[in-house]
């Protein structure tokens, strides 16, 4: 036996929780959309506005959960994966008159082949390195399409037709949103779900487990990138006209990542509960959006070192100090 | 004649100069449980990470049931039955016990359809009740004790339903009873997977599950037979205690090859008899030997318990260290020597436990105030710093002395060890293994130390070269100073010492002067398995 | 796109390698601190601008020029370098990696959005009579702040070089980059040389910063684009290698010069990042290999 060092620490480990049934959790899912549904009928503009934010921002971080909570990679580079999903939206609003729903998955299915198209270069990064490279590869997408005269260049896209009411706007997100969610619910109870979280805790014993262990991170991968490009398509139709700085700004990457963390990764409602107090957050700020991103980031912060488990992850086992961000990755 | 479940040919593996696997041929057959034997750095874990697939081989080939899988992935491999455990347990820490299991489960045979995934539930439970887990079948795998991980990584493996399970260490750490055990429930598995590899330092478990047994050392095979000839052979013993001077002495510098300076200057010059002349004057600039602060003895640690990721590495363990006196610490590999080196060193933290230094209790500080208090160590390994010239590597050990003293110091080193002062420019590294053991002795030296703690210094060196270094520690010890020698060779070991304890399975099994020790018939028996059980 | 000319390929070329060896000095302190103790500093950026704007006040303020108060601004940015590591970051470093890795990120963001709040989100320059000189040799023009910014670039390095080689700091920094546990044993106290180091990398990238500013104009949130640019060099310059670094951000100037010279001059950074994504992918192993002081 080596000795052990002195810089690493045996983890504390969280208790799993055990799953109950789908059918009830889909139930409930189901219940909360019914429920979501009928908000449009008896509420304003201003809490559509501020329903639309809310589950836009539940779905990217239930996809980016998938990743980073289940599966352990935590990518910054969920920006380009919604800036794919406007852009295919846009142009096919301005070259096609396909419905909606099959724009919204195209523009889902195109931020996936995306993601299977990087993962050979992406995936032999590791931990750390996988997270600088989906950084620059965001960024390098960013500015390629902000130079490039394809796809309307800096100046961005019109959309030809109108933007959709907010009520239609925020049925369109909750779908997204429940989607998302649904996916992880299902997911979690596949088999699939125990390889993720092999490779999460150990990639290395998950490949000597027989795990093929990059197919089944390109399946999470694709997954997340599929759900984000959903969102990244709807918001299109919000924006109305597009444009490279916004669509594939690093901003989506940051209020992804907080939401999540703030939340609690690896938790199925962290997610939500973080976008609500993101949002909330920002319209109790409203008018100070810079200090409002900073104390965002302050809460982060907070978080990472006090409550590493996140909102939702805090409240269900209680505190129990140091527990790392996603489990037994220190070595 | 049906083919070997495992055959390996000509299996090579280099890390950077050392050769860790060299050139190896062995095969297991249908059957058979093969225990693999060796003193550390002999390639065991190596064998096992080439044939698992987590390690690439530099040369040769590996198959399984006659079939070449020398390029395939590990997953396909562990798919074909090869299952493996970790010499430090490694479960999936946030998955649930059968969680681990069942996803081994699924990687066994073809993926099925419902009906399958239950039947494979059930073998997954009733695998989890033969090896004594099903009460904590859905807790977080992180959570288990030690012997219970290791439970785990056996469990584990075995839902793979392998053709071929290799075990690494599975006895290391455990107690007595607990290796009983492990043992019952190695020989109960037999009947389950066509064929066993046992990596084992444990003695005990070897003679106990073992049909036959390879011993290696320095990547190479040196002896494979019937466990009871294999044991029963005096060269194989000599590896193990340490008196296989010649025989070492042809295969040390195997691993050395390479470096700038070449073995026969280390056996020369730098290594030389005729070296040997230290004046007392000289190396009492380096040590304190100032008078006692209180009556008590120079080190007193009290009940010291140490516990790593579940592994309780250190039980209750005493030991007293008086001024200006060399104390030897004897063990078998696992034993916790090391443990306890680190742990006196402030690098770990106890479970429970006082260490009293010089008239100060130095529980939980920091290890860098430990050794600016006198303690100073030379570590296993050397853990000589490459990107460190030897000269910086020296200074580094002087801490915050002032430049006179310091270089007051080196000057000192370099009398005792003259070669390093010749190679003074070049990296810590690029030295053969000797001169580095030289560098890290010095380089404990360097702090001026009241208590020098040595952490198998002659692991891995040939004779000649520890014969040097043990001159230099006698020279060394005339000055005055307290020292911990820390050692698994008991004749190098007692050499020195005014006393002596041995380490087993992290307790303190037998203390007393090294008379007492070495003539105690157990002692042996702590080293090459229970003489009581053959 | 056309293939431009000898002439503009030189002019290029060689304002490439001035900016490359500028750009190095904001870099030198990521790779410290990625080498030294494995800390993926996604705040590095933000200490890079925070030079900048510290350089900017003093100037506004106090009409101090910007090279002279390069000291000043090292020492301020390195006193909360150091408490920032002590208390902020140190703390998390023992529970993984993401956890430090996501609190520098929330640090960026803090950064960035206090930038906006006290300079405003306008962009800025450094603007000095010596910015808009040129020298003009062979043919080809450079600004002098170039030629001023590569040598003062250099001249830093070759002092973080004796640093690292000739000094007990460097002694210390380099033993714990190779192995803390026995830096600590043999005497060194390990998470105060980190603090260190860490302090040192943020005034270099400060340093770094007001030489950036007086080339390029910047905005609050320029950091992220440095902080992609810091990570390209240290991946070409190898891992905490001092030198290395240097040579890596000369080879990215070029490269970047060359790229911009045909492609167009929006792709400077887009070739940088296209380059560090294909180096990373052929050679991830590139960001392990640490070797100090080389």
């Amino acid at each position: 036996m080596t000795a052990p060092d002195l810089l690493t620490r045996a983890p504390d480990v969280p208790g799993p929780r055990r799953l109950p049934p789908l059918t009830r959790e889909l139930g409930l899912l189901a219940a909360l959309a019914v429920a979501l549904f009928l908000v449009p009928y008896v509420a304003g503009e201003y809490v559509l506005q501020i329903g639309y934010l809310v589950l836009q921002l539940a779905a990217l971080g239930t996809a980016w959960n998938l990743l980073a909570g289940y599966t352990g990679m935590v990518s910054l580079g969920s920006a380009a994966f919604v800036g794919i999903g406007v852009y295919t939206v846009a142009e096919l609003d301005n070259h096609s008159s396909l419905p909606l729903p099959l724009a919204f998955l195209l523009a889902g299915a195109a931020a996936a082949v995306f993601a299977l198209l990087v993962s050979p270069a992406m995936f032999r990064l590791r931990g750390l390195y996988f997270t600088i490279g989906t950084l620059a590869l965001a960024e390098a997408l960013r500015l390629w399409m902000v130079n490039s005269s394809l796809f309307g260049g800096a100046s961005g896209i019109f959309l030809r037709s109108r933007a959709p009411k907010s009520y239609a706007l925020y049925w369109m997100v909750l779908g997204a949103a429940v989607l998302a969610t649904a996916v992880t619910l299902v997911v979690l109870r596949l088999p699939l779900a125990l390889r993720l979280n092999a490779i999460r805790d150990d990639e290395d014993v998950a490949k000597q487990m027989g795990v093929f262990t990059f197919r089944t991170k390109l399946i999470a991968f694709s997954l997340s990138a599929f759900l984000m490009g959903v969102v990244g398509g709807i918001q299109a139709l919000n924006l109305g006209v597009v444009e490279p700085y916004g669509s594939f700004g690093l901003s989506w990457t940051v209020d992804i990542v907080m939401v999540a963390i703030i939340g609690g990764l690896a938790t199925r409602t962290g997610p939500w509960i973080g976008a609500a107090f993101a949002v909330v957050l920002e319209e109790a700020l409203k008018g100070y959006a810079e200090l409002h991103l900073a104390i965002t980031g302050i809460v982060v912060l907070l978080v990472i070192r006090f409550a590493p488990r996140g909102v939702r992850g805090t409240l269900t086992a209680r505190v129990r100090p140091r527990a790392s961000l996603t489990g037994d990755r220190g070595r | 004649m049906t083919a070997p479940v495992l055959a390996v040919h000509g299996l090579t593996r280099r890390f950077g100069g050392v050769t860790a696997v060299d050139d190896l041929d062995l095969a297991v057959q249908p059957g058979e449980v093969l225990g693999v034997i060796g003193p550390n750095g002999a390639g065991k874990s190596t064998l096992v990470g080439l044939v698992c697939g987590a390690l690439s081989p530099s040369a040769g080939t590996i198959s399984l049931a006659g079939d070449d899988i020398t390029r395939l992935d590990a997953a396909h491999r562990a798919r074909l039955g090869i299952g493996r455990t970790h010499q430090i347990p490694r479960p999936f820490a946030r998955m649930t016990v059968l969680e681990n299991l069942m996803l081994a489960a699924s990687a066994a045979g073809a993926p099925g359809g419902r009906h399958r995934s239950r039947d494979r539930r059930a073998d997954c439970l009733r695998i989890l009740h033969r090896t004594g887990l099903s009460d904590v079948a859905d807790q977080a795998a992180g959570r288990l004790t030690l012997l219970r991980r290791k439970r785990l990584e056996l469990a584990r493996a075995m839902a793979l339903k392998p053709r071929l399970l290799m075990l690494d260490e599975i006895g290391a750490g455990l107690v007595e009873s607990e290796t009983r055990e492990l043992v019952d429930l190695i020989r109960q598995l037999r009947q389950e997977c066509e064929s066993m590899l046992l990596i084992e330092h444990v003695m005990e478990v070897i003679t106990a599950c073992c049909d036959r047994t390879a011993v290696l050392d320095f990547g190479r095979l040196i002896a494979i037979g019937s466990t009871k000839d294999v044991l029963a052979d005096p060269a194989v013993a000599a590896v193990y205690l340490g008196t296989a001077a010649v025989d070492h002495a042809g295969a040390a510098p195997a691993a050395e090859a390479g470096r700038i300076v070449e073995a026969h200057q280390d056996a020369g010059s730098g290594l030389g008899m005729a070296a040997v002349d230290i004046s007392d004057r000289t190396v009492r600039s380096l040590v304190d030997v100032g008078g006692e602060r209180d009556g008590g003895p120079l080190l007193t640690v009290e009940d010291l318990t140490v516990d790593y990721g579940g592994l309780r590495a250190l039980r209750g363990v005493q030991l007293t260290v008086g001024h200006g006196e060399t104390v030897t610490l004897l063990g078998a590999n696992g034993a916790g020597k090391t443990t306890f080196a680190h742990a006196l060193a402030g690098a770990l933290p106890l479970a429970a436990g006082r260490i009293r230094f010089d008239g100060r209790d130095i529980t939980g500080l920091r290890p860098d105030r430990v050794t600016a208090l006198g303690l100073a160590q030379c570590l296993e390994g050397r853990r000589i710093f490459g990107s460190l010239t030897v000269e910086e590597n020296l200074v580094l050990g002087a801490g915050t002395a002032a430049a006179p003293a310091r270089r007051e110091r080196l000057d000192a080193v370099y009398s005792i060890f003259p070669i390093l002062a010749q190679l003074r420019r070049h990296s810590g590294v690029a030295m053969s293994g000797g001169q580095q053991q030289m560098l890290a002795i010095g380089r404990a030296l360097m702090s001026a130390p009241r208590l020098l703690v040595l952490d198998e210094i002659s692991l891995g060196l040939a004779p000649i070269a520890v014969d040097r270094l043990y001159q230099a520690l006698s020279a060394i010890q005339a000055s005055g100073v307290a020292m911990v020698l820390v050692e698994q060779n008991i004749a190098r070991g007692l050499s020195l010492a005014q006393r002596a304890y041995v380490l087993s399975r992290g307790e303190v099994a037998l203390a007393g002067t090294p008379d007492e020790v070495s003539r105690n018939p157990a002692l042996a028996a702590l080293y090459v398995g229970e003489a009581a059980d053959r | 796109m056309s293939l431009p000319d000898t002439q503009t390929l030189l002019q290029a070329v060689s304002s490439g390698l001035l900016l490359g060896g500028i750009f190095a000095l904001g870099a030198l302190g990521l790779s410290l601190v990625l080498g030294v103790m494995r800390l993926v500093n996604l705040v590095h950026g933000e200490l890079v601008v925070l030079g900048s704007y510290l350089a900017l006040a003093l100037l506004n303020s106090a009409g101090l020029d910007p090279l002279l108060a390069a000291p000043l601004v090292f020492l301020g940015v390195a006193a909360l370098g150091y408490p920032l590591h002590r208390l902020v970051l140190a703390p998390v470093a023992r529970s993984g990696e993401e956890g430090p890795l996501l609190t520098t990120f929330a640090l960026s963001i803090i950064a960035q959005n206090v930038f906006i709040q006290v300079f405003s989100g306008d962009t800025r320059a450094l603007d000095r009579p010596y910015t808009r000189t040129s020298v003009h040799l062979l043919g080809i023009t450079l600004p002098t702040v170039y030629l001023a910014g590569f040598g003062i670039s250099l001249a830093v390095t070759a002092v973080v070089y004796l640093l690292m080689t000739r000094t007990g700091f460097g002694r210390q920094l380099r033993s714990s980059a190779e192995d803390p546990t026995a830096a600590a044993i043999v005497g060194v106290n390990v998470a105060r040389v980190h603090a260190l180091t860490y302090a040192l990398a943020g005034g270099l990238a400060a340093v770094g910063g007001i030489l950036i500013a007086l080339c390029f104009s910047f905005t609050p949130t320029s950091g992220t684009e440095y902080l992609l640019v810091g990570f390209t060099i240290v991946v070409l310059g190898g891992l905490g290698s001092v030198f290395g670094t240097f040579a890596g951000g000369v080879s990215l100037g070029v490269l970047q010069s060359l790229g911009a010279a045909t492609l167009g001059d929006g792709y400077r950074t887009f070739v940088g990042l296209v380059l560090f994504l294909v180096i990373l992918a052929v050679r991830p192993e590139g960001l392990f290999r640490r070797r100090m002081a080389a």
